[in-house]
């Protein structure tokens, strides 16, 4: 079998409050992301899913356990740029990432810090802008721009790294729906034909439904992990721990809850709808 | 008592290459005890309008009345911004950044004391602003504002505005970036609010489910203007023309639609999950007569500490 992209055994991880205390945010997590999937993950505020995303690579190191990276320990010091350059993290807020004042210079910053020679350079910046579907802006400012095309940008500028894993912190938190929507697309089609490892932290379940692997986290532990279907039949668990479930599967577990004959599995609409055309 | 606004324009950059238009002969009554609902998508003129209600834009053109305080495009005449601040409360988008205090209770105490009430009347407003929005008034006012949680930061900035007693509370984007329990808390604390303290509710969203949660009347807006302003069970049937302008149409709304396309009656509108539901039920049992479901079925939401929940989800017309 082929070493997993991401491997992470019994990994640890505590904040230090004050002189003395610490907080605990993971605990014990042992996990295995094949390539090549789209693993979304979800928790409460708090649940400790964006402290994983940041041991993921390297910018958190375990408190106890370890984490590997394509078989690369990120507590090694020597090769945490071999870490970097693998898992590229986008977060929430795109203003926060955007370093320069024009939008080639921008996707340009993450190659030029690995030394990468000018021509492959400009390689990169033309194929990440067109993978993200921006190639149109490559002179413009990105501080005029609306959040889902900065947010894109944001892609833009860690695809030039040529990660093989990318990291979505909430990417999407702070996007109006058309954004939200636009930076999906971009990610799914990464998945898909880049073969990209993609973790997707959101708490937009709509958007968990579209992964492969669904990992619901809950005080510092992993809770579910599963097809989304099957972790989203876990519905009355999911509420007890603060989250929701897709508005299609909650009809579909009421109505069956009820006694009428809706397999209360269902994700799909138009599933649903079927299935209802049937009964009604 | 109403908001009244009347032929409202409003230009960003006037005389600059970056000129732009946001709003566009505006013309909109708001009354008291309303529950509106703006959406619109980026850039449609939404925050813009709000905005003025609170005198944060001096008028370009237009009137503007808000409970009788009259805003005037006229240099010379000055409008009484201090009354129509205390008259409206605006809670801008993630407003927990808006914490500046060390300690919570002077955070929720600036905006009373700059209204220049007495020391005595502050603090009672602060200790029932903080009260009012869940939280724990002995545990939490000496604390910094800075180690509380993301919701409890968010509950803080509203209490700060609470704290003001204002006739009218607007809200931007309040359950942004939240997750779905923190989302339900805030929406059921802005109803709470709506009971107790400022019986004029307009909250802007990006997410139309959120919305026919509890707003009773909806309006649209587009390139600067008001495109639709209707009864949320009237808005959804002009479904077609939402998408048209890049809107999103309920998830209800849209399986509804879906299945009446395809042949099954439907009764009533059906705005909310839970309308669908009692549709879905009614259409069931007229089939299924022998075996009839109960019709009052509801969704199972999350439960909430007691003081926050007052909400009897009833508040459409």
């Amino acid at each position: 079998m082929a070493i997993p992209a991401i491997k992470l055994d019994n990994v640890s991880f505590s904040y230090p409050v004050s002189e003395g205390a610490e907080q605990k945010a993971v605990s014990g997590v042992s996990l295995e992301i094949e390539e090549g999937t789209f693993v979304a993950l979800v928790g409460h505020n708090g649940s400790g899913k964006s402290t994983l995303a940041k041991l993921l690579n390297g910018l958190l190191v375990p408190t106890s356990g370890r984490v590997l990276v394509y078989g690369v320990d990120t507590a090694d010091d020597k090769k945490i740029y071999d870490v970097r350059s693998s898992v590229g993290m986008v977060f929430q807020n795109p203003d926060n990432q955007m370093i320069a004042t024009n939008v080639e210079d921008d996707i340009a910053f993450g190659p030029e810090n690995l030394g990468v020679p000018r021509e492959e350079i400009i390689k990169r910046v033309d194929w990440a802008l067109e993978k993200v579907g921006m190639s149109q802006f490559r002179h413009a400012t990105p501080f005029k721009m609306s959040g889902g095309q900065k947010q894109r940008l944001a892609i833009a500028g860690v695809l030039a790294i040529k990660p093989r894993v990318m990291v979505l912190d909430e990417s999407t938190a702070m996007l109006d729906p058309k954004g939200r929507d636009e930076v999906m697309q971009v990610v799914k089609q990464l998945n898909r034909e880049e073969k990209m490892t993609v973790v997707h932290i959101t708490h937009y379940m709509d958007e968990a439904l579209e992964a492969d692997r669904l990992i619901v986290m809950n005080d510092g532990r992993i809770m579910l992990d599963g097809k989304p279907a099957d972790v989203f039949a876990e519905h009355k668990l999911l509420t007890k721990i603060k989250l929701g479930v897709p508005c299609v599967t909650q009809l579909a577990v009421t109505l069956s809850e009820a006694g009428i004959a809706v397999d209360p599995r269902i994700t799909d609409e138009e599933a649903l709808v079927d299935s209802l055309c049937k009964l009604l | 008592m109403q908001i009244v606004v009347k032929d409202l324009n409003f230009t960003y950059s006037a005389k600059t290459p970056f000129e732009r238009q946001a709003l566009k002969g505006v013309n909109l009554t708001i009354n008291e005890g309303d529950f509106l609902g703006i959406i619109g998508h980026t850039g449609s003129g939404k925050s813009t309008f709000i905005m003025h209600l609170n005198g944060l834009f001096k008028l370009q053109s237009g009137e503007i009345d808000v409970f009788d305080i009259k805003l005037v495009p006229d240099k010379k005449k000055k409008s009484d911004l201090r009354r129509l601040r205390g008259t409206v409360g605006m809670v801008f988008q993630y407003p927990e950044y808006q914490l500046f205090e060390d300690t919570v209770e002077k955070d929720v105490a600036f905006g009373p004391k700059n209204m220049g009430l007495d020391a005595e009347e502050v603090s009672r407003r602060v200790k029932r602003a903080i009260e009012l929005v869940g939280l724990d008034y002995e545990d939490i006012k000496d604390r910094a504002p800075f180690e509380l949680s993301g919701g409890q930061k968010r509950r803080v900035a509203i209490a700060g505005i609470i704290a003001m007693q204002p006739k009218v509370l607007i809200l931007d984007e309040p359950t942004a970036g939240l997750d779905p329990y923190g989302k339900e808390q805030i929406l059921s604390l802005i109803t709470h609010l709506k009971k107790e303290c400022s019986p004029t509710v307009i909250v802007i969203s990006h997410d139309v489910d959120e919305i026919t949660r509890f707003a009773n009347r909806i309006v649209v807006f587009n390139d600067g203007k008001v495109m639709f302003d209707l009864p949320m069970n009237e808005l959804f049937r002009h479904a077609d023309e939402l998408h048209a302008v890049g809107l999103e149409i309920p998830k209800a709304v849209k399986i509804a639609q879906k299945l009446r396309e395809r042949g099954v009656e439907l009764e009533g509108d059906i705005v909310s999950l839970n309308d669908l539901l009692h549709a879905i039920v009614v259409a069931y049992n007229k089939k299924h007569m022998d075996k009839t479901v109960d019709e009052n079925l509801n969704f199972s939401a999350f439960e909430f500490d007691k003081e926050i929940s007052g909400t009897d989800g009833e508040d459409k017309r």
